[in-house]
């Protein structure tokens, strides 16, 4: 027995470092916000356990509602505009000969610059009158200047497109390095029989990298249900709470009340909802399988 | 080996104990909070100035400057962890949020003990207090006026013979002077916001002069009443200065309390509510200049309503700060010159302010009374004259109102952030959507906001 553990002494060890940090930065602060949700508090210390009190005056808010629908809606949009960009552009770059490194990096650099300016930037493109970029370009085409931002029902969609411009590069390269793992003798293969360049992408392409693109789909799910800073910068919630989220209202809790225990109950709201999604769409996936 | 080395460890011990006791001989330490920040070069000279003649009077008070900017989202980390400087400067609408969170310490006792605490002027004391302890003392106070920019008055042609503007008394030539001014100029007459709970907090002030009240009691329990006729007429003429007279900002859901006073200061607009403790942000941050620059009274409503909404900037302390450290805080504050009492420290340090003022470019002009000492308020008056460096014809007017009886009007009293909140999102529905239905904007945030009454006011 105590051989076992000497002869895995060095395993340990080297796990030893991420275990104290999962614990100390994740587990920990995971399981105390979690208990927090149950407690009324000033500020972060905990005075008496109030059951689902936070939970239960969370949800009367008038702006849970909005939030809630908004979050979905996010979610939504950003599969409908989102999802499919990454991989239309990870077959276009892969069939590229020359400059490829070149439309590599740029498709990637939106992800090196801080959240924060390029959200500030796109607020400049939307921005309203005759000096919003966007209202300049239209304006060149006769279109009358718009308030972009204010209109509650194209604001969402105006941000999952700014989102997709910042975060579709990153999933290319994932999807460019699934493209590149295929084995070009399927493809050589395919083309001895006669296969065209859309019976190559239908039956060889889309089907290997299938099981990524659905990995790929829950992390954007999870990724995009978590939105805070977009809208926070861009709109702070509004117009009248169109573009407001789970966890701008979480923020706002947090941050302008000092209700953390209130702000932690959204926080575990989202954590379910995530995993009863994450869980369903697994099933549903599994079932098509079979 | 071994033994040199604890001997070498009991001596330091030793020594380190020694040296605890000897600093233990009742050395204060004060955290100063509301120390400048290093890129403001010249205030912090003059904070230098002032660090140097407190601790000659004190000299067993040691100062430690600990800049702190007050932002909700640091501010809990940094009280929680115990590093909360001893005393710093918040914003007007946390004083009652951190007392209920015990973050501040409970200072009446000190105050009482200068007799600072029957100085205060009440409406800013109310602020500051509860359960009839006081918990901060004021650095200034506002009261909400209107800013005007008179290059684009000039412009307009909207200026009288004297040099002074042609400023609309009432909404109603409110409107039609923004008109004017967005034909003949090009830019937005008014700004108006909409993008946080500064718009909200905005809006009561237009309500106000619409003969509004937006919170009632009855039977000792609060009722929302933001669905009132007057709050509607209110919100139509906040309609028709969108749709029908088009005079406000490209955008007023992007505008904030900041951003109005770029827009003074760039000329983006001609009009905003602003009070006379925000001088500094169109001259000092957007570079206006001095000549430029009025203050003038908020236009009255269709019924003669015409107050100010009024509120204070607090300076609050630590709630570890012991009693000892806080009548050190309080005894610096007299050597700024921002404490009741005048000697020749305190004539000193306002002098130095409007000397710090003159040359940065910002109007040396009267502050609110915060403190209704009279010796205080006279010697502020004569050094306010001394250093004056803008023409007092363009601030009179704005000066002369919020002196008038029942002009002054302290902020609607529960969950006043929350009732900010509802009526900024109507605001945003209302600039957004030339068609909305106003009464029934008003009817949901009404209902929305009583509840909130119901759940956290009226269950007590």
């Amino acid at each position: 027995m105590r051989n076992k553990y000497r002869k895995n002494i060095a395993g340990w060890l080297v796990m030893l470092p991420s275990i104290i940090l999962f614990t100390f930065f994740l587990w920990e602060p995971l399981i105390a916000s979690v208990i927090m949700s149950f407690y009324s508090a000033k500020g972060i210390r905990l005075e008496k356990f109030v059951g689902f009190q936070n939970y239960s005056e969370v949800i009367q808010h008038p702006d849970f509602k909005a939030a809630f629908s908004n979050t979905f809606a996010y979610t939504f949009w950003s599969i409908v505009i989102g999802f499919l960009v990454p991989i239309i552009l990870a077959i276009i770059i892969n069939e590229i000969i020359h400059f490829k490194g070149f439309f590599r990096l740029s498709i990637y650099l939106p992800n090196v610059i801080p959240g924060l300016a390029v959200a500030i930037m796109w607020l400049y493109i939307y921005k309203a009158g005759k000096t919003g970029l966007l209202n300049i370009i239209l304006g060149n085409l006769g279109i009358a200047p718009q308030a972009w931002l204010t209109k509650s029902h194209l604001v969402i969609p105006l941000i999952v497109l700014f989102m997709t411009w910042r975060s579709a590069g990153a999933t290319t390269l994932i999807y460019l390095a699934g493209l590149q793992g295929i084995d070009p003798e399927l493809y050589e293969a395919a083309s001895i029989d006669g296969a065209g360049l859309w019976a190559r992408l239908r039956y060889i392409t889309l089907p290997q990298i299938y099981n990524l693109a659905r990995t790929l789909l829950i992390l954007q799910i999870i990724f995009v249900f978590q939105v805070l800073y977009e809208p926070l910068v861009l709109t702070n919630g509004g117009p009248n709470n169109a573009s407001t989220t789970l966890m701008l209202l979480v923020y706002k809790y947090a941050f302008e009340k000092f209700d953390y225990p209130k702000a932690t109950s959204i926080s575990v709201m989202i954590a379910l909802i995530l995993m009863m999604l994450t869980t369903l769409y697994n099933k549903i996936i599994k079932e098509n399988e079979m | 080996m071994r033994k040199i080395l604890n001997v070498i460890l009991v001596f330091s011990l030793l020594i380190f104990l020694c040296g605890n006791t000897g600093l233990a001989q009742k050395r204060i330490i004060l955290k100063l909070g509301i120390w400048p920040e290093p890129t403001l070069k010249s205030d912090v000279l003059m904070f230098e100035k002032w660090k140097k003649e407190f601790e000659k009077k004190y000299p067993n008070v040691q100062i430690i400057p600990a800049t702190y900017k007050y932002s909700p989202d640091t501010f809990i980390p940094l009280a929680e962890s115990g590093n909360l400087p001893t005393i710093f400067e918040t914003w007007f609408t946390e004083p009652q949020k951190l007392i209920a969170g015990k973050f501040v310490k409970d200072i009446t006792n000190e105050l009482k003990k200068k007799g600072w605490d029957k100085l205060m002027n009440p409406s800013v004391k109310q602020i500051l207090s509860k359960d009839g302890r006081i918990y901060g003392v004021p650095r200034d106070a506002y009261a909400l006026g209107m800013y005007v920019n008179l290059e684009l008055f000039e412009k307009a042609g909207l200026m009288n013979p004297d040099g002074t503007p042609k400023y609309p008394k009432t909404w109603d030539e409110l409107a039609k002077t923004a008109k004017i001014i967005k034909d003949k100029t090009g830019s937005a007459g008014f700004c108006l916001l909409a993008k946080d709970n500064a718009g909200g907090w905005h809006f009561t002030q237009i309500a106000w002069n619409f003969g509004a009240k937006l919170q009632l009691q009855k039977n000792n329990k609060w009722y929302a009443n933001l669905n009132s006729p007057e709050v509607i007429s209110a919100l139509n003429f906040v309609r028709d200065l969108k749709w029908k007279y088009n005079v406000l900002t490209d955008d007023p859901t992007s505008e904030d309390w900041g951003s109005g006073f770029e827009a003074i200061a760039t000329g983006r607009a001609a009009m905003y509510l602003g009070a006379q403790d925000a001088v500094n942000q169109p001259t000092q941050v957007y570079g206006m200049s001095l000549d430029k620059l009025a203050i003038v009274p908020v236009p009255a409503g269709p019924k003669g309503h015409q107050y100010s909404l009024m509120g204070g900037t607090p300076y609050m302390f630590s709630a570890k700060a012991t009693s000892e450290e806080i009548t050190s805080a309080l005894n610096f504050l007299e050597i700024m010159g921002k404490a009741p009492v005048v000697t020749s420290d305190s004539l000193a340090g306002m002098k130095a302010d409007a000397e710090n003022r003159v040359k940065n470019g910002v109007p040396v002009i009267p502050s609110f009374p915060a403190w209704i000492a009279e010796d205080w308020l006279k010697a502020q008056e004569n050094i306010v004259k001394q250093y004056r460096n803008v023409d007092m014809r363009l601030y009179n007017d704005y000066y002369n109102w919020i002196k008038k009886p029942n002009v002054l009007k302290s902020e609607e009293p529960y969950l006043t952030q929350d009732m900010y909140a509802e009526l900024t999102k109507v605001l945003q529905a209302v600039v957004s959507d030339k068609n909305v239905d106003i009464k029934k904007l008003l009817d949901t945030a009404n209902n929305n906001f009583q509840k909130l009454l119901d759940m956290y006011v009226n269950k007590k």
